[in-house]
Parts: structure tokens; sequence; C-alpha cells
């Protein structure tokens, strides 16, 4: 399927796209969406872009491409993986952005508050100012480093981290059982995106062995905290 | 193509009949066509590489790409032999184009029993032996007399290995050559030295360079030259080769890119 790049734009500091993509084909907050630009020499490696908050009259996806620009051709195939599930149950919802902009996280955001939750973002802002524009004023920003105080508070954690995260993020949840819930979208390359099973995204979890192409990018925090990777 | 008409077909014969692979590594171990829609025109589906054992993910995995193309390192992660066939096998019986097994040598007494379980299995048109990177040409004969059975067996080679073990190839032992992607280094995000097989167009040049070496064996030939353009389809053909192999392009999210290289022929 081939789409086109209609906007590019930034959210916060990171730079997002506007693409006229049928609605259907929509990743859920999570899921990734496999592109490639067609315009020109065609690119050696797939993209995954996530959806995230933006621009209205199409669907926005980051972290886009420096190098991708307003009228490109970008194939994309059908959302991939498995997103987010915020259970309908959770009143108190902390967002953790590892060592990147929340994006992927935003999405969340209108969801949790739909459902009368009262969401927490730990996110160090000091060089990303301008991502407070797309966080409703609802939510509280505190810093990354403020996690530990919150353990208490939550009963649902949404994290977003590279997968060599997954050990310093283990340092600060200690304790075998998770005092909530919670799920973590792990960033690691799926290059081949589920085709070719090559392993390069595998992830360690409680049940052995998965690849974060297909049975993620998005994981139980139980399954994957405190699993040396 | 190879197809000699003037010869009678022997059990040894190798013949694709379409001049296309995937390499190990790009499509998994089952071919499926719903998830494949260009299957049909390979000649064969080659599975992902199968060890005697389970082996885990590497632990520096990672995906590295540069300005050539992108350094895959995996660890080839597999459920082992016993287990693969007992996933893949009717998948493997069932499916439209014949298939080749990509078996990791380790040692002779392990390739042997690997080789022994797949006898027997329906749709397996070959063997095909991923050498270890550090194999010397002493190895190889152990090797090849562990993989001779029923099947026909196709050898991997990387550029460096054509060099270090090409003339130790045993006469007569070998179906087929297959010309893999070269091995290479490249330094992770935390500077540790990654080493992994390199895809991607800057191999094109080094590998058809070394099939025109090749091709003069006078022993079938599959090169995979990453190509993503028609006349590097075109190229590898003029030179004689018997098949090229698809690999990183597969993963393309636009299949036209593929079809336009099997629409060269």
């Amino acid at each position: 399927m081939i789409s086109k790049l209609l906007e590019v734009t930034q959210i916060g500091s990171t730079p997002a796209g506007l693409f006229d993509i049928p609605e259907k084909y929509w990743p859920d907050a999570g899921q990734y969406l496999p592109c490639q630009r067609i315009t020109g020499t065609p690119e050696v490696l797939v993209t995954n872009l996530f959806r995230t908050v933006g621009l209205a009259g199409g669907l926005t996806l980051s972290p886009l491409p420096e190098n991708w620009y307003p009228g490109d051709e970008i194939a994309y195939l059908a959302p991939q993986g498995n997103g987010f599930h915020l259970p309908s149950t959770v009143s108190r919802v902390g967002l953790l952005a590892w060592g990147v902009a929340p994006v992927r996280l935003l999405p969340l955001v209108r969801l949790a508050l739909d459902q009368n939750a009262a969401v927490t973002l730990f996110y160090n802002v000091d060089n990303d100012q301008d991502i407070l524009s797309w966080v409703p004023s609802a939510i509280e920003v505190v810093p990354v480093s403020t996690l530990g105080d919150y353990l208490d508070w939550m009963d649902f954690l949404v994290v977003d981290l590279e997968l060599a995260a997954l050990d310093a993020l283990a340092g600060v949840i200690s304790g075998a059982v998770l005092p909530f819930e919670g799920q973590v979208l792990i960033r690691t390359p799926m290059p081949c995106r589920g085709l070719g099973a090559c392993g390069v995204c595998a992830v360690k979890t409680k049940r052995g062995w998965r690849f974060a192409c297909k049975d993620g990018p998005v994981f139980s925090l139980g399954e994957v905290l405190h699993v040396a990777q | 193509m190879w197809l000699n008409e003037d010869a009678p077909l022997q059990k040894q014969d190798f013949n694709l009949a379409q001049p296309f692979v995937n390499t190990a590594g790009s499509l998994g171990f089952c071919p499926d066509l719903q998830s494949i829609p260009y299957l049909p025109r390979l000649g064969a589906f080659i599975t992902n590489p199968i060890s005697r054992y389970s082996r885990s993910p590497a632990r520096s995995r990672t995906c590295l790409p540069y300005e050539g193309g992108f350094l895959l390192h995996t660890g080839l992660p597999n459920s082992g032999i016993s287990r693969v066939i007992r996933q893949h096998k009717h998948c493997w019986a069932g499916s439209l184009v014949p298939v080749i097994l990509h078996l990791l040598v380790e040692t002779p007494e392990t390739l042997e029993e690997m080789v022994r379980k797949i006898e027997g299995l329906e749709n397996i048109m070959a063997v095909e032996l991923g050498l270890p990177a550090d194999c010397e040409p002493h190895h190889l004969q152990a090797f090849m007399d562990a993989a001779l059975g029923e099947l026909p067996v196709v050898v991997c080679l990387d550029p460096q290995q054509v060099c270090k073990l090409g003339d130790a190839i045993p006469d007569g032992q070998c179906a087929a050559l297959h010309l893999v992607q070269p091995r290479g280094c490249l330094p992770s995000r935390t500077g540790e030295i990654v080493s992994g097989r390199l895809s991607g167009p800057g191999n094109f040049p080094v590998m058809l360079y070394m099939a025109r070496q090749m091709i003069e064996r006078g022993v079938p030939l599959i090169v995979d030259g990453d190509a993503i353009h028609p006349w590097q389809v075109k190229a590898l053909q003029e030179i004689g080769v018997s098949a090229i192999g698809l690999g990183g392009v597969l993963w393309q999210t636009d299949t036209n890119v593929i079809f336009q290289l099997f629409d060269q022929t």
C-alpha cells in the first residue's frame, strides 16, 4: 500500500509526519506501521513508525526519519504487533518515557482521561519543553527520578524504553511481585517485521524467548521485568 | 540453467524450476503463501539456519545500519532440529515450492545426526550447509562426508570463505555452491565491536566479482547479490549464475520492488 507524507511536524523535539492513510490501517497505540520511502532510491531497511498525537485530518506517526519530506511516497503495511491495552478498571495511571520523548505514550492520555483516571507522566522535560503543549493540563508531569515515590500510588504503569534499559527499570521497581500491573513498549530493531523470524528483536520473558515484532512490541511489565536479557 | 538435458537425472541432481531463492534467515522456517505472496516465484524456499540443539539469541543481538546497508547479528536462534521438524514438517510437505533446509554446521557428528533426521521428510529438495566462520580446509572433507545421504548438498561460502575453502570442496559431493553475504564488524552504539552478516546494496560489486570467479568451477552457483534493481539481476544472470538469492530486499514493504526483480527474467 502506498501513502503520501502530507506534512512534517514536531511533537516536542521529535519529528513526526501526517499521512493520508485510510483509518482502517491506523495502528493502535503501541502497534507499529512498517514504512519505507519509495520516492528516489529504495530504502534498504523499513522504518517502524508509531501512532502519536498530532494534527487533525489524518494519522500522525513518529519518529519520522530526518530525510523524509512532504510529498514523499511511502509504502506501508498493515499495523503489526500488539499495542497497549489500558484496562477499564484502572484509576491511577503512570506513563514513563525512559530516555525518550513520550510521543508513543501520548495517545493513551486521552483514553485514560476518558475513563476518569488520574495520569502522571514521568518525563524529564528540561530539554523538551515544547512537548508540554501536547500534554493536557490535567496531567501531572514529574521527573523520571521521582518514579520510586509513586510506586504506591499507581495501579497501572505504561512504559516506553529500549530493551537495554529494562535492567535499569528493574532497579527502580524492585521486588519479585509488582505492586501494580503495567505494560512496556520495548524499543529494539525489528528489521524483518516478523517475516524472517530473524531473532534480532528477541526479548526474554518469564515464559521464554519472544519476538518484539510479533509478540510485542508491547509486553506485560510483569513478563519482562527482572528477567535478564 | 544447469540442467543438462542430455545427461540422465541422478539422485544428487539439483534443479530449480525458477532462478530465485530466498537466503537463509530472510523468510523464517515455513513457506507461508499468505505472508510471502511471491513464494511461487522462488525455485526453492530456504529455511532459517537450524542447529542440532536449540540456540538462544545472541546477547549482543543488533541491527546496525551503515551507508552500504546494514549489519545483522542475531545468534541465529532456533529451537533445534528435532523441534523445528515437529513444528514445520507439515508446512514443508504442503509447500508450493520445494524446501531446502539450512543446517548450521558445528561438528561432523551433529551434522550427520541432523541429516539423518531430515531424510524421509516430504518436499525437501536439499540440505544447505552453513559452515562455521573458523572452518579450515581440513575440516571440510569431514563435514561433506557427514552431510552425504539421500539429499543433494549445497555448500554456503561467503567471500572470505571462498578464498580459504573454495579449493578444498571435494569434487562430486557438492550439488551446488551458494555464495552468501560477507561477514563484517561495526561498533555498536555502546562502542562494542559487533560482527555479523552484511546486507545491502554495498555488497553487490563484491558479490558479482566473486561470482565471476566461482562460475568457472563448473558447479551450479547460487549468489546472494543483495540485488534490489532489475539491472543487478540481469548482470548476475548474464555471467551464468544458476539462481539469485534474495535477502534483505524481501523485507521491503513495497512488494513491487520484489516482483520487478522476478520480472527481469
